[in-house]
């Protein structure tokens, strides 16, 4: 099996998305930029998008299907960045 | 002040590894992507041998109606006539210049005064596809030594193929061949079939289905080779109850590449080794089995047993389309009076996307394939093709006979990654139709193929053009001195 298909893959994955949480977590406090339910929300929907687009894009190159991945990496790519300046106007609120 | 700037620290430690774990994260999940395109892991219908291959939940999907709109009377095919090997291998045997359609023989000829589009279309055959093929076969044929020989290599063994009379040669032969003479009591229909799935795997299948026989599939004059004599009309033998359909998928990489580099002999080949193992499997149990396979040695009609057998549905290509395999699939049959439990056929969206998508047709070299509705074909209604010009194109095609374009340009024949699996469960779910025509118009927009005109060979007006660049190792100018 491929490491990147393995457990250990998606558990080192884990442990990179809490550090990347945690490390936000401080930053956001030191902004004094007040979090709550329906901000965590967005951000999480947001790294999922973050995460579909580069994952749409890679796995389009993986399967050689390089038209795909960058038509489909520039229109989602453009939703992502829409998306991610969205979410940040909604955190300043 | 000390503590102070020692908590900054820990703090800037923590926001500085969060922006590197994002990074490195981030990197994780491209590479898993990447790895996750490219891997043979996600081919779909790599061999499990445990089957699962066949992960789709297909419970959910089940429906207790017939999976047939039957709008008239019902009317078993006559192979003689209906399939279109037989039929263009009788003309063309028969066929006379001086006496025209009235010196064919019987069934043919009243066959052809009443279809005379498809004599045109099936004397093309011999009139301008042929002497075409041989004509751009002299030039530009070395291109494709490599394919054609992966393709005789693939169909090189193949089993003694049981024909002839089913009340004979489907038994078992009894103890001097190392079979029974009675069949062995079984405990239950439903333990038995889990059985006879599970040995399938192990045989080489990668779906599998069972289901009781519907004599309407089975031919009303049996194919040429099939029995000494196909003009009596062939009786469905009252030991041909159930049917266990069985299929696996064509190689993927050449797949991608057709209509020239593909071919449909390795997974026949599979298909066929598959089913005589099976066969033999029930006859060493006592009961009478016979494998219909691959390319010509069918008794009946493979699609819709296999759509009653809950592998998948009818797409407008006419093609099985599954949701594991999309049209990828090369099926085979074997009958049997073996007592099983039923899987029920499945509706999981294939009807409704393609209403709306017709890839397949937009892109079918030939024409075959109709943009229209279904129509009514011998008291059903479904979608149907044109034989006659499909037939024709695979013999003007100068990689490996055959096309195979509508199965690579079909939005269901993808990998079984992450990606298109979510797809799939989204239009599987979706009863709006609303992510149908969302997908299609990516398919459209992200998976860019030739158009159809250009897969001919420049004799026809074409370029010999593939649905995608052949695989390394099949690109002949890269190894071979020509």
């Amino acid at each position: 099996m491929d490491f990147f298909n393995s457990g250990l893959f998606w558990f080192i994955e884990g442990i990179l998305l809490i550090i990347t949480i945690i490390g936000l977590k401080i930053y956001l406090h030191d902004k004094n930029i007040k979090m709550n339910l329906w901000k965590w929300f967005f951000i999480s929907g947001w790294i999922l998008l973050f995460s579909f687009t580069i994952g749409f894009i890679t796995t389009s190159i993986g399967e050689n299907e390089p038209i795909a991945a960058f038509r489909g990496g520039l229109i989602f790519g453009f939703i992502t960045l829409i998306a991610g300046l969205l979410v940040l106007k909604i955190m300043q609120k | 002040m000390k503590n102070n700037s020692k908590e900054l620290s820990r703090r800037n430690f923590l926001k500085l590894s969060g922006v590197g774990a994002a990074a490195a994260g981030s990197i994780g999940l491209g590479l898993a992507g990447y790895q996750s395109g490219k891997d043979f892991d996600n081919y779909p219908g790599r061999e499990s041998f445990h089957g699962q291959a066949q992960d789709f939940n297909r419970k959910k999907f089940e429906i207790d109606d017939s999976p047939y709109t039957q709008v008239d009377r019902t009317e078993r095919v006559d192979a003689r006539t209906g399939v279109i090997f037989a039929r263009s291998s009788l003309l063309n045997r028969h066929w006379n210049e001086a006496t025209g359609v009235d010196g064919l023989p019987e069934p043919i000829r009243s066959f052809y005064k009443e279809h005379p589009v498809l004599l045109e279309e099936d004397l093309r055959f011999r009139s301008e596809v042929i002497p075409n093929f041989r004509k751009d076969n002299q030039e530009y044929g070395d291109e494709f030594i490599l394919a054609q020989a992966w393709s005789d290599a693939m169909h090189a063994v193949s089993p003694e193929i049981i024909k002839g009379d089913p009340k004979i040669s489907d038994f078992p032969k009894g103890p001097r061949y190392g079979e029974p003479t009675e069949p062995y009591k079984l405990k239950s229909k439903g333990k038995t079939s889990e059985l006879i799935k599970y040995m399938s795997y192990q045989f080489g299948s990668q779906l599998t289905g069972i289901t009781k026989l519907n004599p309407n599939w089975v031919y009303k004059h049996q194919m040429p080779g099939r029995s000494e004599s196909n003009d009596e009309e062939f009786k469905v033998p009252d030991h041909w109850n159930n049917a266990i359909v069985i299929g696996s998928p064509m190689s993927w990489d050449p797949m991608f590449a057709n209509p020239n580099y593909g071919t449909s002999y390795d997974a026949y080949s599979r298909i066929t080794i598959t089913a005589y193992r099976l066969a033999t499997f029930i006859r060493k149990l006592g009961y009478a089995a016979r494998p219909h396979t691959p390319g010509m040695d069918y008794d009946l009609m493979v699609v819709p047993v296999a759509i009653d057998a809950g592998l998948g549905e009818q797409g407008r290509n006419g093609c099985l389309i599954t949701p594991e395999f999309g049209a990828n699939i090369r099926p085979a049959i074997i009958t049997t009076n073996m007592p099983l439990s039923y899987d029920k056929p499945i509706k999981f969206g294939v009807d409704k996307f393609c209403d709306t998508c017709k890839i397949c047709a937009d892109k079918c070299p030939s024409g075959s394939i109709s943009k229209r509705d279904k129509s009514i074909v011998r008291g059903y209604k479904r979608w149907s093709i044109n034989v006659s010009t499909c037939y024709n194109f695979w013999f003007s095609n100068l990689g490996n006979i055959g096309c195979r374009l509508c199965i690579a340009n079909c939005p269901y024949t993808r990998k079984s990654n992450w990606l298109h699996r979510s797809a799939l469960n989204l239009t599987s779910n979706d009863p709006t139709g609303l992510s149908h025509k969302m997908f299609t118009e990516m398919q459209k927009g992200f998976y860019p193929s030739p158009d159809a005109q250009e897969y001919y060979s420049p004799s026809f007006g074409g370029s010999n053009a593939s649905y995608r660049e052949a695989p390394w190792w099949l690109k002949t100018d890269d190894f071979l001195k020509l």
